[in-house]
């Protein structure tokens, strides 16, 4: 079999490293790919494959891996890279190992790539962060280094891939010429890893010298002194980050500035976002008014501007929120500051039944639940993990955005200030939910799945770094690309199906006495009994008696079936159901006015009032409206128990909470 | 003494780890092992977790895991 053959020969080239130690920087750097590499430990959870750049002219796979600290994995993380490392199940064992070692911390980093060379592996060891270990005075003897290990070495630069060439050039010469000794997958003992680091601490004595040798009129007496306090000044972490670190986690204002950053994080997304928001806008309803001048008063023509371009803007007008929600996060990241954000929060967090760990991922839960989740693999603790999994979906992803700022400009017309802070409100009210939810669910959690191992919290704390905005714009960007084109298709199908059953059969209604009303009232009219003739209209009939007792009508029936899709389609099914294409004015503007006409239809009254506005947002804070965080929750933990029990209670909450909001504010004689 | 006994600033040497605590292996696993020297560099607003630095790296760790860590002071 020709084919099997070929397969075989593929080689697999892995990257394994500890956290943070620069191995997705320099995947992307041998593969032209574009990953997510920031400063914190556990910045990348599932492993990637990818060829190398055409032109190294290399012909195998490279991998990248979550970073390990053994090879005995303690949390799901790891056991992806240690799985994949002893069998991929693709590409089976690798050929070569590219072992990422930060130069800073060089004895405990040997320590891993001693237990990898113990395995039987062939390898090639790469220093990074070899500026940082000379800002601390120090540089590294590579030949005494290789000596050593009994396998080759080179430096890398991750800020500007200085010494690429040179690792290109030694994987291809070992991809010729060496290979694995037999694979044994030992089982390290306390004994093993104290005669490791033995022996990785006597490498960093031996390897590394002190710069200050080279100075040329150094009297022997003070070299002497050198040799002495050398291994002190070894083992001396950044001396910048200490000092930014004894601010960062003071007593009193560290605690200070982690609100401040959080707060300042989330309001400035609304405010920052507000012009951009406008400039998209006008490109839409310019678009929509060019398409009803150019198609005029046409099947199609209604289709074009109602049901497209008015269903795509509703969504695009949100984008610059939510890239610059990715942008700050990112910058954060990058900065070394969350893994500290993380520290400081451990021990509130873990009186709900949580972990240090749980905060990255509940943070990025605010752009979006998927990745949100898959972050949550670098928790150890099963029960910890799976708590933080459960209230992700409570925190208030991207996608709520539009749905949120939509309704906050309708109850605050023309005060972007107050909606700034009535939006920071939410998210306020949506985090306090998930804590309590989190409180009362860690007491049943025990009930549900059996787990009982023990949690802690041990993290590496990352040297600061200038974040470099170039990659983390491009990240946000690439991001931004990825919101669309999962959502962009999803918003033009849904698009077209509900403009169709809306305008459905009933195309031409007719009105009687014509003659009597002017002609913008008749237009409005003949859209109001095209839609509640309409095929929408009948399915929503069947939602009725659940929609009254809280205020609504079959209306936002559909649009909230609709949104189960992705929330985001809220907005577009709202302006198809309410027929908001105003020409005259902008997008956001003409829904708002349809909403403030928008009469239910069985007794008269006002659809939207205040009550049922305040009543729907209190829905979307609860309600887990989004398949594809429901698939990615039965992927992570392994069934459809956690993700069916969700679902059930969340859609629960949130009517109940719905009905309870809008007719206590009613009782409390608020409309 | 163990490490979750250390003052704000205070050094001191690794004696010994508590091999029945879970928390133990993990420990030696990022460098805690007898005879380096740790020192307590921080204890935010809770004074839990805490920041230690041990072979030239911080690390923060909960007061119930370095419980396990047994101290000589220096
Ligand atoms: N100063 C300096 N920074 C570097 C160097 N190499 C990488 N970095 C930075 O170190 C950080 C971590 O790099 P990553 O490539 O994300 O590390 P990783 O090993 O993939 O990390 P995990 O996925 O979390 O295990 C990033 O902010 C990089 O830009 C280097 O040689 N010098
Ligand atoms: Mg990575």
């Amino acid at each position: 079999m020709p084919d099997k053959t070929t397969i075989q020969k593929t080689k697999l080239i892995s990257l394994i490293g500890p956290p943070n130690s620069g191995k997705t920087t320099i995947f992307n750097y041998l593969s032209g790919q574009n990953y997510r590499t920031v400063n914190y430990p556990g910045a990348t959870v599932e492993y990637s494959v990818s060829d190398f750049l055409k032109s190294f002219n290399i012909n195998a796979k490279l991998l990248d891996s979550p970073g390990i600290i053994s090879l005995s994995p303690k949390s799901p993380d790891e056991k992806v890279t240690v799985d994949s490392f002893f069998n991929h199940p693709k590409f089976g064992v690798a050929d070569l190992v590219l072992l990422t070692v930060d130069a800073s911390q060089l004895s405990r980093h040997l320590f891993l790539v001693e237990q990898v060379i113990r395995s039987g592996y062939n390898v090639i060891v790469v220093l990074t962060m070899c500026d940082i270990l000379n800002s601390k005075g120090f540089d590294i003897s590579l030949d005494k280094l290789k000596s050593m290990l009994g396998f080759d070495a080179v430096k890398l630069d991750g800020r500007n891939g200085d010494g690429l060439d040179e690792l290109v050039n030694k994987i291809k010469l070992n991809h010729e010429k060496s290979e694995n000794k037999k694979i044994v997958k030992h089982e390290f003992n306390e004994k093993d890893l104290m005669d490791i680091f033995n022996k990785t601490g006597n490498i960093e004595q031996e390897v590394l010298f002190s710069l200050n040798e080279y100075v040329p009129d150094v009297c022997k007496a003070n070299l002497q002194l050198n040799v002495i306090s050398d291994a002190k000044l070894r083992n001396k972490p950044d001396a910048k980050t200490i000092r930014y670190d004894k601010v960062f986690l003071h007593k009193y204002w560290g605690i200070i500035i982690f609100i401040l950053i959080v707060s300042l994080t989330f309001t400035s997304i609304f405010w920052l976002s507000t012009p951009l928001m406008d400039l998209i806008d006008m490109l839409f309803t310019f678009l929509s008014a060019q398409a009803d001048d150019l198609l005029g008063k046409t099947i199609f023509a209604d289709f074009i501007s109602n049901g497209l371009i008015s269903g795509s803007g509703s969504v695009l007008v949100f984008l610059p929120q939510i890239i610059i929600l990715f942008f700050i996060l990112g910058i954060l990241e990058d900065t070394g500051y969350l893994a500290r954000g993380a520290m400081l929060i451990d021990k509130p967090l873990s009186k709900i039944g949580l972990n240090g760990r749980s905060f990255v991922p509940m943070l990025s839960g605010f752009a979006c639940a998927i990745p949100a989740i898959m972050a949550a693999r670098t928790i150890q603790n099963k029960k910890e993990r799976l708590l933080t999994i459960f209230i992700i979906p409570l925190l208030s992803c991207s996608a709520r955005l539009p749905v949120y700022s939509l309704l906050v400009a309708f109850l605050f017309p023309g005060s972007p200030f107050s909606s700034g802070l009535v939006l920071a409100a939410i998210y306020l009210f949506s985090i306090i939910s998930s804590v309590i939810v989190s409180g009362f669910v860690n007491r049943f959690l025990p009930k549900i799945v059996n787990v009982s191992d023990k949690t802690s919290f041990i993290m590496e704390l990352p040297a600061y770094r200038v974040p470099k905005f170039k990659f983390v714009l491009k990240n946000t960007l690439d991001n931004a690309g990825q919101y669309l084109k999962k959502a962009g298709p999803v918003i033009v199908i849904f698009s077209t199906v509900l403009w169709f059953l809306t305008y459905f059969p009933n195309t031409n209604p007719v009105i009687e006495n014509q003659e009597n009303i002017p002609q913008t009232e008749l237009e409005h009219k003949i859209n109001s009994e095209r839609i509640s003739t309409s095929y929408a209209s009948n399915l929503g009939k069947v939602l009725e008696p659940v929609m009254r007792p809280i205020g609504m009508d079959w209306r936002i029936g559909v649009s909230l079936i609709a949104t189960f899709t992705a929330r985001e389609v809220f907005v577009s099914s709202l302006a198809l159901i309410l027929k908001a294409t105003d020409s005259e004015e902008d997008l956001q503007q003409s829904i708002i006015n349809q909403m403030n006409q928008a009469k239910i239809e069985s007794t008269g009254n006002k659809m939207f009032t205040t009550s049922t506005t305040i009543g729907l947002i209190v829905f979307f804070v609860f309600a887990l409206q989004c398949i594809s965080t429901i698939a990615i929750i039965k992927k992570e933990t392994g069934g459809w128990k956690i993700p069916v029990i969700q679902v059930l209670v969340f859609t629960f909450v949130a009517y109940l909470f719905t009905f309870l909001t809008v007719n206590g504010l009613r009782l409390m004689g608020i409309q | 003494m163990t490490a979750a006994d250390l003052k704000f600033g205070q050094k001191a040497k690794i004696d010994s780890l508590d091999v029945e605590h879970p928390s133990s292996f993990r420990l030696l696993e990022y460098g805690f092992t007898p005879g380096e020297e740790i020192e307590l560099i921080n204890t935010p607003l809770f004074k839990d977790p805490i920041q230690l630095s041990i072979r030239g790296a911080l690390i923060a760790i909960r007061k119930s895991d370095a419980k396990c860590i047994n101290i000589k002071l220096n």
